[in-house]
């Protein structure tokens, strides 16, 4: 570390307020931005420049409470207990000001000097709401300045208030009850970055979450005693005590909102609410998905899978660079063991950057392109709604929509964001889906391109496949997990126009991570298929394999290649399919069935690294041990029943 | 309504609502109320309100005598003022249980008990207020019938229920939260840091696939479990 050590600034604020956007404007640089909340649910530091002073910007998760409600709103609290910040930025959407008071209430509570930007200004001007700030000023004690991230208005005052922070004036005073604990606890809590009141007030609420920090800084006496005062003023009480102070914070806020906010009449947000109700409409909202889906498959499995592919495949690889390489390989490099080594059967040009760049890119580029589309438009909560009733056959309900759709982004990520998710038990089955029965983008884009050079009742043999692969898994697993489906609450985002420089800087800084994660592991692969088969070693396996892959799949044996490749990326292993289907080695059938054991195929070296991190290895390494044999299972049962029915898809 | 006062008896309000209690019980499961001497004798008796069977006896023939039964033949049957008297008795009761059980969360055999003596308590005037707080409900938590009320008749021509669950809120409609009553606590919890609680308004976009309510700006969708939770006083 360099000796000198910068200022730090904590971002603060509900969900889906646009953090992430302010940080973007204030550090210059990207993270991903999206129309839902949750987006974030890992902190990110930048650096910014404000006023010639250089800071630490901190991104957190955003909370509607500082008494967590699931992992990720764990994380900003515990920034703002152990994390050795100088400012906080609370940002707050200027339309949704009660909200915002409540947090705001809690940092005042905490002690914590802060300043506030009331971000969506726009919005809230749509909407018809006038905001007072001389009174907001004087009602919270803090700076406010009204901003719109998007559009960098108000930047250049947001600059100067950060640095002004100071202690809120907003205080309340709780029922006696309340207070009496507040006041015994804090005599047994030592001091910390926040008040003892704040954190007095956190246990009496019911924060469990806490536990551990507790056990760091008091005696395990105290803790018990800590406890008992707990539990002796909620048996008091009929109502949950976080309720009842949660419901004194929110008539405070009331006070002040509407001291200082009054409702205009409103204009301009006409359309998109009408597109919005039609979305999650019981009647409209079927077409409108299918629609959606229509579009994805027009832009993703045609032009991306279909048009793009062909171009660079075809003709900037096939007619330009692999010839090129190869003409070059052959001059400069007169070994033919070598040269093979980039330019063969096996070669990392050839194959490996041909399959990453030619093949993958091109899809997953236009299906980042079309999901940032429906990130940033509020679609995807909205689909939440349609899909709650289904989820909750498999003992999830609508909020796990989010994970699982983004996983049809890259299950990686998604997998990171269950932490989103209440409880400990969804958290597992979504973990356990995702690996199987949710394909990536780069996979679904490669399943797409072959699904669209046979019968489109191929299509639906794939689909229905894997969606009843994934229901009665997930019924299954939700029956052998004990526990309620759990309360299906969710925020609703506005629908937005999508705007098209966060769509390109997403879809830029996804393509990015996807070149920087995947094609190392693509040339790995090549390498692992080019030794194994200049050592024999692939001869044997495909012997070996030969019962499972050509007996009980009846696939080709050089299907074989595709599925160890896939052992690493799934993707790839579907890249390897795709070639094969092209070249005209596989039948429909045997593209239908091969696609579907890929798709359920084992999870990416990735995807299997973030799910021992998220889950423990335990979790991670039964799911493998669960997820290969079942694919190949479900394969070879499809490729039966298909026979049987004498099913050609000719 | 006026009691006169059966002191002079022997006997208590309460014992005469008890027995009178068990006759439209009765009448309720056999549909006639007509029944023998003994059996009602018997049901009192098990039911732990008077000792033994004479003593039941002899209450039967103050009833009687104060008009509110009849007795022949060894028969027991309503007379008017008995009937009005028990229909009554079962209407406080029940509606007590239906505020202590879904309103108050309080549990099964505390609701028993507390409702017994609920009962015999309330004025005409308070019974009203809390059918209407309830939006006059047709069952007991029980599924047994609640009869009406005065309140309910002029409900059926003019007057909306004071207080209903969110499922029976039309959609479209606004209304104000007055109190929600979960089963479980960290729902309570979760609503209210979304910002909902007693006191908010709500506007009640739809109800399927999910309910979907907007409070201010706020967008939020809800299981049908905890809409049912939610009681709101519609405002328009």
């Amino acid at each position: 570390m360099v000796a000198q050590k910068l200022k730090k600034l904590l971002l603060i604020g509900n969900p889906n307020v646009g953090k992430s956007v302010l940080f973007g404007q204030l550090t210059g640089k990207y993270v991903t931005v999206s129309n839902y909340p949750g987006t974030s649910v890992e902190v990110t530091y930048g650096n910014a420049s404000i006023k010639g002073e250089q800071f630490t910007v901190v991104d957190t998760p955003g909370i509607n409470s500082l008494l967590p409600m699931s992992e990720d709103e764990v994380v900003t609290r515990d920034m703002l207990l152990t994390e050795d910040f100088d400012h906080v930025l609370q940002v707050a959407d200027t339309k949704n000001l009660r909200r915002s008071l409540v947090i705001s209430l809690q940092l005042a509570e905490m002690g914590v000097p802060f300043s506030m930007a009331l971000n969506m200004a726009d919005e809230a001007e749509d909407a018809g709401i006038e905001t007072d700030f001389a009174a907001l000023g004087r009602l919270t004690g803090v700076e406010t300045v009204s901003t719109v991230a998007t559009r960098r208005k108000g930047m250049g005052k947001l600059r100067e208030v950060v640095t002004k922070t100071r202690p809120s004036c907003l205080n309340i005073e709780y029922d006696d009850r309340v207070e009496m604990g507040v006041a015994r606890i804090s005599n047994l809590l030592p001091d910390s970055r926040i008040s003892r009141r704040s954190v007095a007030l956190m246990l009496l609420g019911g924060d469990t979450s806490l536990r551990g920090w507790l056990h760091s800084v008091v005696s395990d006496e105290a803790i018990e005693a800590i406890e008992a005062i707990v539990k002796e003023a909620q048996s008091a009480s009929r109502e949950p005590l976080g309720y009842v102070i949660n419901r004194v914070r929110l008539t405070a806020v009331d006070k002040v909102v509407s001291a200082c906010q009054r409702k205009v009449a409103s204009h301009g947000t006409g359309w998109r609410r009408r597109l919005g109700d039609a979305t999650m409409h019981p009647m409209l909202g079927l077409p409108v998905l299918a629609f959606v889906l229509y579009m994805m498959y027009q832009f993703v499995g045609v032009f991306g899978a279909g048009y793009l592919v062909d171009m660079m495949e075809e003709h900037v690889f096939g007619g330009f660079i692999n010839p090129l390489t190869t003409r070059f390989f052959d001059a400069v490099l007169p070994v033919e063991f070598l040269r093979e080594l980039f330019v063969g059967e096996y070669g990392i040009v050839t194959v490996a950057l041909t399959y990453a760049i030619a093949i993958v890119l091109p899809i997953t580029m236009t299906f980042f392109i079309a999901f940032g589309i429906l990130e940033d438009s509020g679609y995807l909560p909205r689909l939440s709604i349609m899909l709650n009733r289904m989820f909750k056959t498999i003992g999830l309900n609508g909020k796990a929509v989010l994970p699982m759709v983004l996983g049809l982004g890259c299950a990686t990520m998604a997998t990171l964001t269950t932490r989103i998710l209440e409880t400990k038990r969804e958290r597992m089955i979504v973990t356990l889906l995702l690996a199987l029965a949710i394909p990536c983008s780069a996979q679904l884009g490669v399943i797409m391109g072959m699904l669209a050079g046979i019968s489109p009742v191929g299509t639906f043999i794939w689909g229905g496949t894997v969606l009843a692969v994934l229901l009665s898994v997930g019924f299954a697993i939700s029956r052998i997990l004990k526990g309620d489906p759990p309360d299906f609450i969710m925020e609703i985002p506005p629908i937005r126009m999508p705007r098209i420089k966060n769509i390109v800087l997403k879809t830029f800084g996804r393509i990015e991570w996807y070149l920087k994660e995947a094609v190392p592991l693509f040339i790995l692969g090549t390498l692992v298929l080019y030794a194994a088969d200049k050592t024999h070693l692939l001869g044997l396996i495909e012997r070996v394999a030969s019962p499972v892959v050509v007996g009980m799949l009846d696939l080709p044996p050089r299907a074989t290649q595709a599925f160890i490749i896939g052992f690493l990326r799934r993707d790839y292993g579907a890249a390897g399919l795709f070639a094969m289907s092209r070249e005209g080695l596989l039948t429909p059938v045997q593209v239908v069935v091969s696609l579907v054991t890929i798709t359920l195929f084992v999870p990416c070296v990735a995807q299997f690294f973030v799910t021992i991190k998220e889950r423990g290895m335990k979790f991670a390494a039964l799911t493998v041990l669960f997820v290969f044999p079942f694919a190949v299972l479900v394969g070879a049962a499809l490729n039966m029943t298909l026979k049987v029915l004498g099913v050609t898809l000719q | 309504m006026t009691h006169k006062k059966p002191v002079d008896l022997g006997i208590t309000e309460e014992i005469v609502d008890e027995f009178l209690e068990a006759l439209w019980l009765i009448e309720e499961k056999t549909g006639v109320a007509c029944c023998d001497r003994a059996r009602i004798s018997s049901l009192v008796v098990g039911e732990d309100l008077v000792e033994n069977e004479e003593k039941a006896d002899s209450i039967l023939d103050q009833l009687v005598k104060f008009g509110y039964i009849t007795l022949a033949g060894g028969k027991v049957d309503f007379t008017p003022g008995g009937r009005e008297r028990g229909k009554n008795i079962i209407r406080r009761k029940r509606l007590a249980e239906k505020l202590l059980a879904e309103v108050l969360s309080v549990g099964p055999s505390e609701t028993r008990t507390s409702a017994c003596r609920i009962e015999h308590v309330l004025s005409p005037e308070v019974t009203d207020s809390v059918c209407s707080f309830l939006g006059h409900p047709p069952t007991c938590p029980h599924g047994k019938p609640i009869p009406h009320g005065d309140c309910c008749k002029k409900l059926a021509h003019h007057m909306r229920p004071l207080v209903m669950p969110l499922t029976d809120l039309d959609p479209g409609k606004t209304a104000r939260i007055v109190f929600i009553a979960p089963r479980d606590h960290g729902r309570m919890d979760r609503l209210s840091t979304l910002g909902i609680v007693p006191g908010t308004e709500i506007l009640l976009h739809q109800k399927r696939p999910a309910f979907v309510i907007r409070s201010g700006e706020t967008e939020l969708a809800l299981d049908i479990e905890i809409a049912s939770e939610i009681y709101v006083k519609q405002i328009s």
